[in-house]
C-alpha cells in the first residue's frame, strides 16, 4: 500500500501549491515565508518552533475561507503540504547541518561498515526458518531510500515499509510452517540485521529529522513503535560488544580489527597509485595521509635517534600484528594473496612483501 | 511456541496507515499505551495475539506484525479504552533497549512462564527496572503465563502472588492456549486506568 500512497501524497502536495499560489491565500503564504526566514540554526529548539508552527497553521487554514467547509481529511492533506514545503525549504539547514550530526554519522556508518563484514543472522537470534535473503533485500532497499527523500512523512515511509516487509514476511512463515509469529522476539533482530545490511546513510540524521520535524500529532501509535525500533536497532548497533552478539569480547575486537583492516585494504586498492618516489617532499605533503601513517620513511638510518628506535620498533611490531591478522583475514576471505599484492601500488607491495619475506607471513 | 496458532487482528490498522488519526482523549474513551516486558519464549505475544483475536477479520488483507497490536475494549461503565500494546524483544542481548519502550506506557505486563523458574527471575530483573525508570503511576501485572501445563509448573502461585503483593502489582495466571484469564487480564487493566476528570 506504500506506493499509492506515496503518490497520493505527491498528488496532494501539487494541489497544496496550487492552493498557495492562489491570490486568496497570499496573507498565509506571506507567513510561511518570513517563518523560513526567521529560524535560528539550533535543531532543538527549531524543532520546537517548526511544531508551534505547524499547529498555529492549523488554525489559520481552518479559519481560511480557502478551506471553508473542508472536511478533516481535506485540512489534513493541507499540513502535509505544510510540512513538506517547510521542510523541504529548511531541508539544507537542518538536515545533518552540525557537525556532531555528521560526525555522529560518520561515525555510525563506518561501525556498520565493520559489522556488515561479520555479523551473521545467528548472532542476533534469528532463526533459520526466518532467513530470507529475498526478503531482506527488499527491506534493505526500503530502508536506504530513506534518504532520498526530503520531507519527514516520507523519509518515515520509509522506515514504515521496511518494517511492512518485515511483518509480511514473518506472517508468511507463520502461516505456512503454522506456527505462532513471536512478536519483537524475532521482528527487532531482523531490522536490527536489516540495518546492518543497508547502511542507510545519514542513519543518526535521518532519525533526529523525522523525530524533530515530523507533525507530533502523526508521530504516534504504529508510527510510533515502528520508528521506535528503528532508533533502538541505531542504538543497539552503536554499543554492539562482544555480549551482545554471544561471542568472547576479545573474539568480537579480533573481527572489529580485521574488519577495519580489511576496509583499508579496499580503500588503499581504490585510491590512485603514487609515483614510486615517495622519498621527495613535495609528494609527501601531496599524500600527507601516508606520511603520517608511515613516518621515518624518509629519515636516515644513521639519524635516527634512541627514542626514534624505540618508536619505530613499536611501529614495526604493530606492523607484524597486523600483516598476520591480514594473513588470517585473507585466508577466510578466499582472495589469492598474490593477486591482492599484485593489485596494491608497487611501493607498498614491495615493503609488505619484506615483511613477508623476513619471515612473518 | 506457548500457544496456538493464530492470525494477528486485522484491527490494529496496516502499517503504512500513517496518516491514521489519533482522535483525542475523552473521558469515555481512553487511550492507553501499554508495553509488555518478558524473556523470550515466555509467550508474550501469543497473549496479545488471544487478546485482539475476538476482532480477527478473515476477509481483511491487511497484513499487520504480531509485534504491535492495538484493540478496543468496552467497559461496563460504558468507557472504552484503546489499548496500544508494544511488544519488546526478551532476549538478554536487547535488554538495554527495553527504556525505549516503557517510555510513556501507562501500563506494564511483565510475563514469565510457570515452568521456567528462570522467566520468573527475568521477570523480577523488569520489575525492578519499571519501579527505577518507569513513570511512578504506571500499572503493572505480573502475569504468569502457560498455566494450561501446571504438571510441569515449578513456579508456585502463591510465591508469584506474594511477590506482587509486595511490588504493588496485579498477578494473574493465564493461558494463551486455552484463553484462560486473558480477557480478565486486560478488563482489570482497563478498571484500574486513572479516569480524567469530566470538564465541569
Amino acid at each position: 500500500m506504500e506506493s499509492p500512497s506515496l503518490a497520493a501524497s505527491r498528488v496532494d502536495f501539487y494541489g497544496f501549491l496550487d492552493r498557495m499560489r492562489r491570490p486568496a491565500a497570499a496573507g498565509l503564504f506571506r507567513s510561511i515565508k518570513s517563518f523560513l526566514a526567521s529560524l535560528s540554526l539550533d535543531a532543538e529548539e527549531d524543532g520546537a518552533r517548526v511544531q508551534a508552527f505547524y499547529a498555529a497553521m492549523e488554525a489559520a487554514f481552518r479559519e481560511h475561507p480557502l478551506w471553508a467547509n473542508a472536511t478533516h481529511q481535506e485540512i489534513d492533506h493541507a499540513l502535509e503540504g505544510l510540512e513538506k514545503y517547510v521542510m523541504t525549504k529548511l531541508f539544507d539547514r537542518t538536515f545533518a547541518a552540525s557537525p556532531e550530526d555528521a560526525a555522529a554519522d560518520a561515525e555510525v556508518s563506518e561501525r556498520i561498515g565493520l559489522l556488515q563484514r561479520f555479523v551473521r543472522p545467528q548472532h542476533l537470534d534469528i532463526p533459520k526458518v526466518l532467513h530470507n535473503e529475498a526478503s531482506w533485500l527488499l527491506a534493505v532497499k526500503e530502508l536506504q531510500k530513506i534518504n532520498s527523500f526530503k520531507s519527514p512523512r516520507d523519509k518515515l515511509l520509509c522506515v514504515m515499509s521496511c518494517c511492512q516487509v518485515i511483518n509480511n514476511l514473518l506472517l508468511n512463515v507463520s502461516m505456512s510452517n503454522d506456527r505462532t509469529p513471536s512478536g519483537a522476539d524475532e521482528f527487532l533482530p531482523i531490522l536490527i540485521y536489516i540495518t546492518i545490511k543497508a547502511n542507510p546513510p545519514h542513519l543518526h540524521s535521518n532519525l533526529k529529522f523525522v523525530q524533530l520535524f515530523r507533525r507530533e500529532t502523526k508521530l504516534v501509535s504504529e508510527v510510533e513503535y515502528y520508528l521506535t525500533n528503528l532508533i533502538s536497532a541505531k542504538m543497539f548497533i552503536v554499543n554492539v560488544d562482544g555480549r551482545s552478539l554471544s561471542m568472547e569480547e576479545n573474539e568480537f575486537q579480533m573481527h572489529m580489527e580485521t574488519a577495519k583492516l580489511g576496509t583499508q585494504i579496499c580503500a588503499a586498492s581504490l585510491s590512485s597509485p603514487q609515483g614510486s618516489a615517495t622519498s621527495t617532499r613535495g609528494l609527501q605533503k601531496q599524500t600527507d595521509t601516508q606520511g603520517s601513517r608511515f613516518p621515518f620513511m624518509d629519515s636516515e638510518t644513521e639519524s635516527l635517534t634512541a627514542a626514534e628506535l624505540k618508536q619505530l620498533h613499536g611501529l614495526y611490531r604493530q606492523v607484524v600484528t597486523r600483516y598476520a591478522s591480514l594473513s588470517k583475514a585473507l585466508r577466510k576471505l578466499f582472495i589469492d594473496e598474490d593477486q591482492l599484492l599484485a593489485s596494491v601500488d608497487d611501493d607498498s607491495s614491495t615493503d609488505v612483501k619484506m615483511l613477508a619475506r623476513d619471515g612473518i607471513g | 511456541m506457548g500457544c496456538s496458532s493464530s492470525l494477528p487482528a486485522s484491527n490494529a490498522g496496516g502499517i503504512g496507515n500513517i496518516n491514521n488519526d489519533n482522535s483525542a482523549t475523552d473521558s469515555k474513551n481512553l487511550k492507553l499505551k501499554l508495553v509488555l516486558l518478558g524473556d523470550s519464549g515466555v509467550g508474550k505475544s501469543c497473549i496479545v495475539l488471544r487478546f485482539v483475536r475476538g476482532q480477527f477479520d478473515p476477509t481483511s488483507k491487511v497484513t499487520v506484525g504480531a509485534s504491535f497490536l492495538s484493540q478496543v475494549l468496552a467497559l461496563e461503565d460504558s468507557t472504552t479504552v484503546k489499548f496500544e500494546i508494544w511488544d519488546t524483544a526478551g532476549q538478554e542481548r536487547y535488554a538495554a533497549l527495553a527504556p525505549l519502550y516503557y517510555r510513556g506506557a501507562g501500563a506494564a505486563i511483565v510475563v514469565y512462564d510457570i515452568t521456567s523458574e528462570e522467566s520468573l527471575n527475568k521477570a523480577q530483573y523488569w520489575v525492578k527496572e519499571l519501579q527505577k525508570h518507569g513513570s511512578q503511576d504506571m500499572i503493572m501485572a505480573l502475569v504468569g503465563n502457560k498455566a494450561d501445563l501446571h504438571e510441569k509448573r515449578t513456579v508456585s502461585s502463591q510465591d508469584a502472588q506474594e511477590y506482587a503483593d509486595r511490588n504493588n502489582m496485579f498477578f494473574v495466571e493465564t493461558s494463551a492456549k486455552t484463553a484462560d484469564n486473558i480477557n480478565q487480564l486486560f478488563e482489570e487493566i482497563a478498571k484500574r486506568l486513572p479516569r480524567p476528570t469530566p470538564p465541569s
